[in-house]
């Protein structure tokens, strides 16, 4: 009943590189993808890491038309769909032939297309704003602009869950291949760097503070106070494993479960791991794994005192006697948050451990705080033989997403019924 | 739901068969700089006497409106969420704006130099999943949360993920539908694109002069039947199947064949395993712009050959004007409706009929008829096409 899900090609935009190679080699040789921001600092923020892929130039993937009515997140999903569908061997002629879907998950979209459009109608008056704005302040202007560029015709959905948007983007379109109709869809998520974010999870008290010493956006680390916002863009080629099969794919790796849960009470300050624990045991269950199968997590923390805790706390509780020993990495004190695009950038990065042996360090990590559990958080790149991995996606308000998924030479099946 | 025209089910249903509309003067912010002026707000809405948890004014009005149609739809549903539930127990919501003034209020600050005076409220208004996120927060619900923001045709996006959920077996029960607020930034874009008709929508009519922005909300209560027969709970009808598609065209204008929305209608059908003969009310986008009706129209003709002139087709937008992403959750709800009531809703202010709008679109009057099949059309920017197929239920009061 269930159909098996195929990864079948990788694309993403991000400061750290635009191939999935690029981005684990960084990751593994433990290089950061942001700096210090400097152009807000008028507006008096009390952060200064982060910032925008400097070196994002629309024009080398999106050729041959205009981009111009397209918005940053727009250009940078329509590249990342470029990268993908060129990785996963779908050429134009095949797109022809055969419905793709896109599904995107992304906390902010268009943010700033909104804003502006409304600030120049307020300033300059409403029949100045200007109608190719409008269009693309809706919130699925990136998925409708990408769909248009690339002849996308399948599905075309967007998810909004916060910052585990991308991963629940993934867990959605894997459930319309799984249990659906659908045979072929890019999933993943996007954020871009704005001043609107940026300034929103400032005042919300979310971000690094501008005086912190270097340790201070560290994954677990005790001295964390909170995260680098950074952008980026990543996709997934889903297809249905005996359409990727027979249409001669290379698979690079399967979904094979996930779930999400969300905590009624996360605005009491001291609500705790249940939701992640949750979905962590409902991907577990969805894939037939136990934890002692699961080679390695890629988990969400980022610099987070509560959301950093919360997962460090859920990871006890679910790996318990496994927790010592399954090797935990955390990539965000190099990528920086990326929100919608957190939990793809996380999956390519797995992806590429199970090819290379190589699961990356957390970077900065020296000793991890001692108020969490003892887990094996994986302080230097290793050597790893990986065939599955656990992906966690934590939000800020409560969203927990967790998603399984193994090397392609992994049978299905593995865990005895019970 | 929570509409112009009424709050509650027998309200609104009662307001929509007697084609009551809820167009009016727009209160909520200023127009004298556009040259329209007309909306379809909200005007009594009171979120206090719904938002018992949260606090209604730290929350935005969509949120507030979401929040007040799924404790209409729990009540109306007979089910309490209680500890033995809740962590399967999900809400997944459309919409276009999410909460946009918040983004409006962040722009005034920012106009006026008032940066440092935004504070954390924005982040926590803001991001449009704080609507789902506010609905789980209010009602204690522990599944999913999740938001389709796939503007217009959201509604249908959200209905369908519920289902699917349900289906899997990945939640017991879902609330599932769309909300959005009367918006400053959609109704100035929508006036830029000389989208909206000055005095009155006019779905299908040869004079149709455009749509008019609108607010509110509507959840449906989801249940796998089953489940719903053994606690003895009010079956309305059965969801059969969706049909989502992308014209891969145009941000904002329809294919001019309609080829997408076709293909959305027909893979909905072929999902529910529905024959077209089936198909006996169809609930349109029907938005009243001149483009949209005459497209839409070329798609009902595709998808149903020579049989879309038998098929009763109507708008409710002629009465509550566009709520966005609640449009089409509002429609659902409709459907539901119009299977369990044996009533199909009125297209109003018909007039002058179109030439090139020549089906039967209900003018201006209900009608009674045995609605056994129900087709719920949505599209939105981006290509969106969407189609969700309800049926009357083998256990519903109609047998």
């Amino acid at each position: 009943m269930k159909r098996r899900v195929a990864i079948t090609g990788m694309g993403v935009i991000s400061s750290l590189g635009d191939s999935s190679q690029a981005l684990h080699a960084a990751f593994c040789e433990q290089r950061v993808g942001f700096g210090r921001i400097v152009e807000y600092d008028s507006h008096g923020m009390e952060s200064r890491w982060g910032g925008e892929i400097s070196a994002f130039q629309p024009e080398s993937y999106l050729r041959g038309r205009l981009f111009r009515s397209l918005d940053r997140t727009g250009r940078l999903v329509a590249a990342a769909a470029t990268l993908a569908l060129a990785n996963s061997g779908w050429s134009q002629e095949a797109l022809k032939s055969r419905e793709v879907g896109l599904v995107l998950g992304t906390m902010f979209s268009s943010m700033h297309t909104i804003g502006q459009f409304d600030r120049h109608a307020l300033m300059e008056g409403p029949s100045s704003a200007s109608p190719l704005d409008f269009a693309n302040t809706v919130i699925n202007s990136a998925a409708g602009q990408t769909a248009i560029w690339h002849k996308l015709s399948g599905i075309n959905s967007t998810i909004a869950s916060g910052a585990t948007s991308g991963l629940m983007a993934l867990g959605y379109a894997a459930d319309l291949i799984s249990y659906g109709s659908q045979t072929a869809i890019l999933a993943g998520g996007a954020d871009e760097f704005c001043f609107e974010s940026f300034c929103g999870l400032e005042r919300a008290g979310l971000l690094r503070l501008k005086d912190a010493t270097e340790e201070c956006c560290v994954p677990f680390a005790a001295s964390r106070t909170g995260f680098a916002l950074t952008e980026a863009s990543a996709l997934l080629m889903l297809e249905e494993w005996d359409s990727a099969i027979e249409r001669g794919a290379s698979i690079l790796g399967e979904i094979r479960g996930h779930a999400n849960a969300s905590n009624p009470l996360y605005h009491n300050p001291t609500h705790g791991p249940d939701a992640i624990v949750r979905a962590m045991r409902g991907a577990l269950d969805a894939a037939g794994l136990f934890p002692s199968q699961v080679c390695c997590v890629s988990a969400s923390a980022n610099g987070s005192p509560v959301a950093d805790r919360n997962e460090a706390l859920a990871l006890g509780a679910v790996f318990n006697s496994h927790g010592s020993a399954t090797p935990i990495t955390a990539i965000k004190s190099m990528a920086g948050e990326t929100l919608g695009a957190s939990g793809i950038v996380q999956a390519i990065d797995l992806l590429e451990t199970f090819r290379t042996g190589q699961l990356p360090g957390i970077f900065g990590l020296k000793d991890s705080d001692p108020c969490l559990p003892a887990l094996n958080f994986c302080q230097q790149t290793q050597n790893i033989h990986a065939r599955s991995g656990l992906i966690n996606s934590v939000g800020f308000d409560g969203h927990a997403c967790s998603l399984l998924i193994c090397a392609p030479d992994i049978e299905p099946e593995v865990r005895p019924a019970n | 739901m929570v509409t112009s025209i009424g709050t509650g089910r027998e309200e609104f249903w009662k307001a929509l068969l007697a084609g009551r509309c809820g167009f009016k003067r727009v209160k909520s912010f200023d127009t004298s700089r556009y040259s329209v002026h007309i909306g379809g707000e909200i005007d009594d809405f009171e979120p206090c006497k719904y938002v018992l948890h949260r606090h209604s004014s730290a929350i935005g009005r969509s949120s507030q409106l979401a929040i007040t149609a799924a404790r209409l739809a729990l009540e109306d549903g007979s089910l309490r969420v209680a500890d033995t539930n809740r962590d399967r127990f999900g809400v997944c919501v459309g919409t276009t704006s999410g909460e946009p003034h918040f983004i409006e209020r962040f722009n005034d600050r920012y106009v006026s130099n008032e940066i440092s005076k935004i504070g954390r409220e924005f982040l926590d208004g803001y991001p449009c999943h704080v609507v789902a996120g506010n609905v789980a927060a209010e009602l204690g619900l522990a599944g999913e949360a999740m938001m389709i923001p796939t503007a217009c045709a959201a509604g249908n996006y959200a209905i369908a993920h519920a289902c699917d959920l349900l289906r899997a077996g990945k939640s017991d029960f879902m609330l599932a539908g769309g909300a959005d607020s009367f918006s400053r930034i959609t109704y100035t874009g929508f006036a830029r694109l000389g989208a909206i008709a000055p005095e009155v929508c006019q779905p299908f009519d040869r004079d149709r002069k455009g749509m008019i922005p609108g607010e509110g909300a509507a959840m449906l209560l989801l249940e796998l039947q089953e489940r719903a027969v053994a606690r003895g709970a009010r079956i309305y009808c059965e969801i059969a199947g969706y049909g989502l598609t992308c014209d891969a065209h145009h941000m904002t204008a329809a294919h001019p064949e309609g080829k997408g929305a076709a293909r959305a209608m027909r893979m909905a059908l072929q999902a529910s395993n529905i024959a077209a003969e089936q198909v006996d009310y169809i609930s349109a986008h029907g938005t009243g712009t001149p483009t949209n009706d005459r497209l839409e129209t070329i798609a009902v003709k595709r998808a149903f050959g020579d049989l879309a002139y038998k098929i009763p087709i109507s708008s409710i937008k002629s009465m509550l004007g566009h709520t966005m992403g609640a449009a089409s959750a509002i429609q659902a709800a409709v459907c539901a409706l119009a299977i369990s009531e044996k009533k199909i809703p009125p297209t109003m202010h018909l007039v002058n009929p179109d030439p090139e709008c020549d089906l039967d679109y209900v003018p201006n009057v209900a009608r009674t008829c045995n609605v056994k099949v129900a087709m719920n059309n949505a599209y939105a920017f981006g290509g969106n096409n969407s189609s969700l197929i309800l049926t009357q239920s083998h256990n519903g009061p109609s047998n």
